[in-house]
């Protein structure tokens, strides 16, 4: 999950701007202590952080990662208690509830968890939702340039027709790509069969020549410039191309989409854990949540905000994706670190 | 009295070279060392690094698809030497031989670029070159072209692009050598009937080619490692051995792996920097 990992200096100049913003604002209401948030760049919006620390009189201390493996590296790099909140994906919760990180969160204070869809509560990476609560997430659906491409294009499968050779913009992320090619042919995106596995394989390298450019970091720049006809990418990446370019149509993949969902957690090493608590809620309300989306177009599961949010967003297909799409996709899950292997393996030989 | 002169000779001494020795071993030395260590252990269940000894990495760096990218990051880095060779030699030459204040103006032109960051550059790069990019409307508004060129993506643009980053580290050295080179000996050579190409292969060019050395030295070692490059401008299809160790050290998630390939770079380049030395170049020149 690496949709925003190369952040260039540009940006990393405007967080450090930003974050001075914050220490000016939080020194004048810090009258009920700190939080320290760990999230994802370019996902949470500054104005819901800056009301929250007025509403609240809580400092915050905001520091951004680009990538579920970098956060986790961090958290374990840094002295315990450097982070209160942190905002993994499904597989990374699964993995940090294993790992014995995270803090059962306090339901009591929590109580806008209503708010969410109960279609996303209670989900296989942390079963009843102990240890975190979904913030937004999205799928892995197809984007097509109605102009430039007459073909047909309803699955995953048809990615690897030749009529698209070198047309294709794709995740540079090996799980999202061999996981893709999998469902195309009907199997897991986590399979671990060997056999299963070198048919993918096989199938995987017929994707080479159709593929322009991997980028997981703004796939929509080659999709709007016209660099690329046809992408395999986060609907709200193509809902945002869909606003330079109308003719860029979403298509959600027959087989059923390869689904994320970011999630908030506490850290059990938490020094400001109440906070956290307070914080989580704050999210979850039905307002924050829905200028959340204002401005970062992902699915949202807040059920509530969604409703808020009108027709205009509830019937963009790219940036709400129909609740039968993400029933019918797949989250990634851990593998073991030898199926990894041939997980790496099977992508070097598609870069090489 | 020898604790006097312990004092008066030796604290001095390490009040000097310690901070410096103290930094090399920190920041120099330990990690190299942590780096080494760890390319001989492996994975537990959760990715983690466990202290166990095992050849299991290097194992799978003699895998035939790690050893195809090796050889073609060794390819990308030796065309780009070349061509960076062929033009940065007659441009360190117009400075060199530049008597004017010109001369600066020159000079600052290879410097300047380096106040940014080459990252952006590269980013800069890519919208230049783009379907819609300025390079393409341009030659379409002059009806050079009817269709644009696609000129990103490619293992070319790759090798463009690090041709453009690492281009002053080639003029620079070459700068050096020809800035040296005494005139008295080129005059020599007209006196003796050399025509212009003769004096340029038998005088100039084996008077210059220390330059010539390191130059392609701090050309040809960046090449293996800027995946960033290769991940830009070659849209992920020209991978460099640099791209394989990020790999391991993000998504991969296998640091062990990512170490022994750090170690393998670090190998070629040790390597390239001894054959180097044997062509008689000289240490200092490379800055190190």
């Amino acid at each position: 999950m690496k949709r925003k990992r190369i952040v260039g200096v540009a940006l990393s100049l405007m967080l450090v701007l930003s974050l001075a913003g914050f220490t000016g604002c939080g020194k004048k209401s810090a009258s009920n202590g700190e939080l320290n948030i760990f999230t994802w760049t370019e996902y949470v919006p500054e104005s819901v952080i800056q009301d929250f620390e007025k509403e609240y009189g809580i400092k915050v201390n905001w520091t951004t990662f680009s990538s579920n493996e970098d956060m986790l590296a961090k958290v374990k790099a840094e002295s315990a208690g450097t982070y209160d909140i942190v905002q993994p994906s499904d597989y990374m919760v699964e993995q940090m509830i294993a790992q014995d990180m995270l803090m059962e969160l306090d339901k009591n204070v929590i109580t806008n968890i209503d708010n969410i869809d109960s279609a996303y509560l209670d989900p296989s990476y942390d079963p009843g939702n102990k240890y975190s609560v979904p913030y937004q997430g999205g799928v892995a659906a197809i984007a097509v340039n109605t102009d430039k491409v007459s073909k047909e294009i309803t699955s995953y499968d048809d990615l690897f027709s030749e009529d698209l050779k070198g047309s294709l913009v794709v995740l540079d992320d090996y799980r999202a790509v061999i996981g893709m090619t999998a469902r195309s042919m009907g199997y897991s995106m986590n399979e671990t069969d060997t056999d299963k596995l070198s048919k993918i394989e096989e199938k995987l390298l017929k994707l080479k020549d159709n593929v322009k450019v991997y980028d997981s970091d703004s796939p929509k720049n080659s999709l709007i410039s016209g660099d690329c006809t046809v992408g395999y990418c986060w609907a709200a990446e193509i809902a945002l191309a869909q606003e330079e370019n109308p003719a860029i149509k979403i298509v959600f993949p027959k087989e059923g989409p390869y689904v994320f969902m970011d999630n908030w957690a506490v850290l059990k090493t938490a020094k400001n854990s109440e906070n956290a608590m307070k914080f989580i809620n704050y999210m979850l309300d039905s307002e924050t949540s829905q200028k959340v989306s204002e401005e970062f177009p992902y699915l949202n599961p807040n059920a509530k905000a969604v409703e808020a949010l009108g027709d205009d967003f509830k019937n963009n297909e790219a940036k709400n994706p129909p609740a039968d799409v993400i029933a019918s996709g797949e989250y990634v899950s851990n593998l073991d670190t030898d199926t990894l292997a041939i997980y790496d393996a099977m992508w070097t030989k598609l870069k090489k | 009295m020898t604790k006097h002169k312990f004092k008066s000779k030796t604290l001095p001494a390490i009040s000097m070279v310690g901070p410096v020795t103290i930094w090399l071993l920190v920041f120099v030395a330990a990690p190299l060392v942590y780096v080494f260590i760890m390319s001989f252990c492996g994975l537990d269940e959760f990715y983690n690094v466990s202290y166990h000894f095992t050849l299991n990495n290097y194992k799978r760096l003699a895998d035939s698809n790690y050893v195809n990218i090796y050889l073609h990051s060794l390819v990308i880095a030796l065309t780009t030497t070349v061509v960076c060779i062929l033009l940065a030699y007659p441009f360190a030459y117009i400075i060199a031989r530049t008597k004017s204040k010109k001369k600066n103006l020159l000079y600052m032109l290879v410097i300047i670029p380096f106040w940014t960051n080459s990252l952006i550059r590269i980013y800069g790069w890519r919208s230049l070159l783009g379907t819609n990019g300025w390079v393409n409307t341009f030659l379409m508004n002059l009806h050079l072209i009817s269709e644009p060129i696609d000129f990103l993506y490619k293992q070319g643009t790759t090798i463009f692009g690090m041709v453009y980053c690492l281009f002053p580290f080639m003029v620079l050295p070459l700068y050096t050598a020809i800035e040296k080179l005494d005139g008295s000996l080129l005059e020599a050579s007209a006196d003796l009937g050399a025509k212009g190409p003769k004096t340029f292969f038998n005088v100039i060019l084996p008077l210059t080619s220390g330059g010539i050395f390191s130059g392609s030295i701090m050309v040809f070692i960046p090449c293996l490692g800027y995946f960033f490059v290769a991940d830009i401008l070659g849209g992920g299809n020209s991978d460099v051995i640099g791209n394989l160790v990020e790999r391991q050290f993000q998504s991969g998630n296998n640091w062990p792996l990512g170490a022994a390939l750090s170690i393998i770079l670090i190998l070629v380049t040790l390597i390239l920097v001894k054959i180097y030395q044997k062509l008689g170049g000289d240490m200092d020149s490379l800055g190190v």
